[in-house]
């Protein structure tokens, strides 16, 4: 959309001749990704790298603002007639006019299934704002350790590229951890890379073929001067456990983490009564998060990506105590919001819904 | 008046999990197709409107400005009845998208949604048709039952009623204000809150009706002001037309408090039942309404998506039958002759009329009976 014609239907001239309904519920007659403020994509190319992964490129709209490397956003599709949005990391450098994400198959993750099978050229993304600190810094840093595991080098690769991007590869070590080869998502890309740039090294350990598990021993093989590096960490939950102690005993240098999916510590479960105060509920809160309890017990609070990012599911709770499940903190509240998706009941809670 | 006292308690409970089971068979169900059913409706509303108001810009030529008029007509009755009446009620919630939510949704209309829902969504459907708590039963201003007290101006109540068919969106605006109440248990100040409120709502339609899109037609303001101007008109002949026939229909039942305290599940469903009429038609009668033609179905289920009534209302009828239920339903000639003629009759000065129900068979005890 040209500024001047988006800064038009913006007015609260055009506002008002289309109230109550917004100019976006008009605007999607002619196009669904037409939007004055959300951010929308089009899928414009759908590769499948490995059997069990899909490689998007979407084309977003202008309220897109863009991302720093390493960064995530919630893609929202509509499944069976319901919007679920899930987490994703953003591939592509920040120059790069597309945004491209790799999602892989995921036991339950109806998103995350339904996108590799059923992904194609020209389905509608709704989107969020980029978010996420795994890259804060604007320089790039002389020496580098890029370790990840699994789609965990989605941020990794993003971080990667946008140094290639702007020629400031001097000294980095990418070791990444998969299956199988045929697992690997980007290994031709990365391999290419390697071969083009002489301070880019890459390792890759294959687990199912045979590759040791990272331990002491691999990690001074396979980096021996870790001390002189910041590393980027990305991986699931149990390689990330294993891996930091490992850094940390190795190097001083700063240790960047992506934490892929909000890892629950164990399985979430809850303690004491809930009552929804609004709809004059009451529950009891062992069943899962104070989400899962909401829902069990027929209220339909908003949801988003149901692990702690998109504050979709937000909610005031009089009174209660609740524990985090990331961190398995426990905290005594009173008016005050919190996110549904990531606390549950550790004693009796009054939520406001 | 009120419950039939041919079921048991353990009928009328049986009752309510039957009708339980219905409706958790369509809620399971809930998909692709309701979705697309819905958007469907949202994109045949705009269009009309886009199309209505490009029409009226041509509004000198007769047959532009009727056209025109008829498609804003048919724009803001699909808003208002099914649209904006069942995303309210949260029959779209489960879809989890931002513009069909209950909680934020804005209706088309001079009330607020936030006082309609307090007004319908809780105290109507809650306490339906219980005369005293359900305050749809006439509004405050109109007598529709022979428990609410005669006076003399209800003489006028024919009068009445047709100017509140006329604005009736202005009647609802004023509806939550309680007018009844001011200066007993609720204050001057608390009514001044909600008028404001009120105001802020509907000086937008006022506004983008009554000025903005007459003023964009230049010379064609005049017909362009007169189109928008009948179909708010249409909009609320109509919703007047199709509400009423809802609850105030000759045979439908009307309740007092005694014998709806410490309701059962099952009773609550029966009383939602008998407070509620039905009118046959087609389909695209059955979508201009809202369905709310099918006014027992969405009493008795007033979350579940409006399109789905169609298939439930066969099983409701069955159900009735074997419990010797009166499913009240008829042509819209019918049922609103039927208002008419209540309207007409609680406008003279007298008490309780026989009660119209009968029932066929008597089962065990009377044990649910008036006199609880």
């Amino acid at each position: 959309m040209k500024p001047v014609v988006k800064k038009l239907l913006g007015s609260s001239f055009v506002g008002a001749l289309a109230s109550p309904l917004s100019v976006d519920d008009y605007l999607s007659l002619i196009d669904s990704r037409l939007s004055l403020s959300e951010p929308r994509g089009r899928v414009t190319h759908v590769v499948r790298q490995t059997s069990d992964s899909v490689t998007l490129e979407i084309e977003p709209n202008d309220n897109w603002q863009g991302h720093r490397p390493g960064q995530h956003v919630l893609l929202g599709v509509d499944l069976d007639g319901v919007r679920h949005s899930r987490c994703f990391s953003v591939v592509s450098a920040p120059n790069e006019p597309m945004i491209e994400v790799t999602i892989k198959r995921n036991g339950d993750g109806r998103v995350s299934n339904f996108l590799v099978d059923h992904a194609e050229r020209g389905q509608l993304v709704h989107l969020s704002p980029a978010e996420g600190d795994f890259y804060p810094h604007a320089e790039a840093p002389r020496k580098a350790l890029l370790l990840s595991a699994g789609s965990g080098i989605t941020p990794v690769m993003s971080v990667l590229r946008h140094w290639i991007a702007r020629d400031e590869v001097a000294d980095v070590v990418f070791v990444h951890y998969a299956r199988t080869r045929d697992d690997m998502i980007y290994a031709a890309e990365l391999e290419a890379m390697a071969q083009r740039h002489d301070g880019l090294r890459v390792e890759t350990v294959f687990t199912a073929d045979g590759g040791r598990r990272l331990d002491d021993a691999t990690l001074d093989v396979l980096v021996p001067d870790l001390a002189q590096r910041p590393t980027w960490l990305c991986g699931p939950a149990g390689f990330m456990d294993a891996a930091e102690p490992l850094i940390a005993a190795r190097s001083n240098e700063t240790l960047h983490r992506e934490q892929f999916a909000a890892t629950r510590r164990e399985a979430a479960h809850g303690e004491g009564a809930v009552r929804f105060l609004n709809s004059d509920v009451a529950a009891s809160g062992e069943s899962g998060s104070l989400l899962e309890v909401a829902e069990g017990a027929g209220l339909k609070p908003n949801y988003g990506c149901r692990m702690g990012i998109c504050h979709a599911c937000k909610c005031r709770v009089a009174e209660g105590s609740v524990r985090d499940l990331r961190t398995n903190r426990v905290r005594d509240v009173r008016d005050t919001d919190i996110q549904l998706c990531i606390h549950a009941a550790a004693g009796d809670v009054a939520v406001e819904l | 008046m009120g419950k039939p006292t041919h079921l048991s308690k353990a009928d009328i409970a049986e009752f309510g999990r039957e009708l339980d089971a219905i409706r958790d068979e369509v809620m399971n169900d809930l998909g692709e197709s309701d979705a697309r059913y819905i958007r469907n409706v949202l994109k045949t509303q705009r269009y009309s409107e886009v199309a209505g108001r490009a029409l009226l810009m041509a509004g000198f030529l007769p047959p532009a400005w009727l056209a025109g008029t008829g498609l804003l007509s048919l724009s803001k009755i699909l808003e208002n009845m099914e649209i904006g009446h069942n995303v309210m009620h949260g029959q779209w919630d489960w879809m989890n998208d931002p513009a069909l939510d209950s909680s934020t949704y804005e209706w088309d209309n001079t009330c607020p949604a936030h006082q309609w829902k307090h007004s319908h969504n809780y105290m109507h459907h809650t306490f339906t048709n219980i005369v005293d708590l359900d305050r749809d039963v006439g509004y405050g201003i109109l007598r529709m039952s022979e428990d609410q007290d005669w006076r003399p101006q209800h003489l006028a109540q024919p009068l009445t009623a047709a100017t509140l068919a006329a604005f009736f969106q202005w009647g609802v605006a004023l509806h939550d204000l309680e007018v009844e109440r001011l200066g007993k248990d609720k204050t001057f100040k608390e009514a001044a809150v909600q008028l404001r409120d009120i105001w802020g709502k509907a000086r937008k339609q006022v506004l983008k009706d009554y000025l903005l899109f007459p003023a964009l037609a230049g010379p064609m303001f005049a017909p362009v002001l007169a189109g928008n101007f009948s179909a708010n008109l249409n909009r609320n002949l109509w919703s007047f037309l199709i509400i009423f026939c809802g609850h105030f229909t000759d045979e439908v039942e009307m309740f007092d408090e005694s014998e709806t305290a410490d309701e059962t599940r099952g009773e609550w469903y029966l009383r939602q039942l008998l407070g509620s009429s039905n009118l046959t038609g087609s389909v695209p009668f059955h979508i201009l309404s809202g369905h709310l033609s099918y006014q027992i179905e969405h009493h008795l289920f007033p979350d579940m998506p409006s399109h789905r009534y169609r298939e439930v209302a066969p099983k409701i009828q069955e159900i009735c039958e074997r419990y010797g239920l009166n499913y009240n339903t008829g042509p819209l000639s019918k049922q609103f002759g039927g208002v008419v003629k209540r309207i007409l009759r609680m406008s003279l000065p007298h008490r309780r009329k026989r009660n119209t129900l009968t029932f066929e068979t008597s089962t065990d005890a009377p044990v649910y009976a008036e006199a609880a």
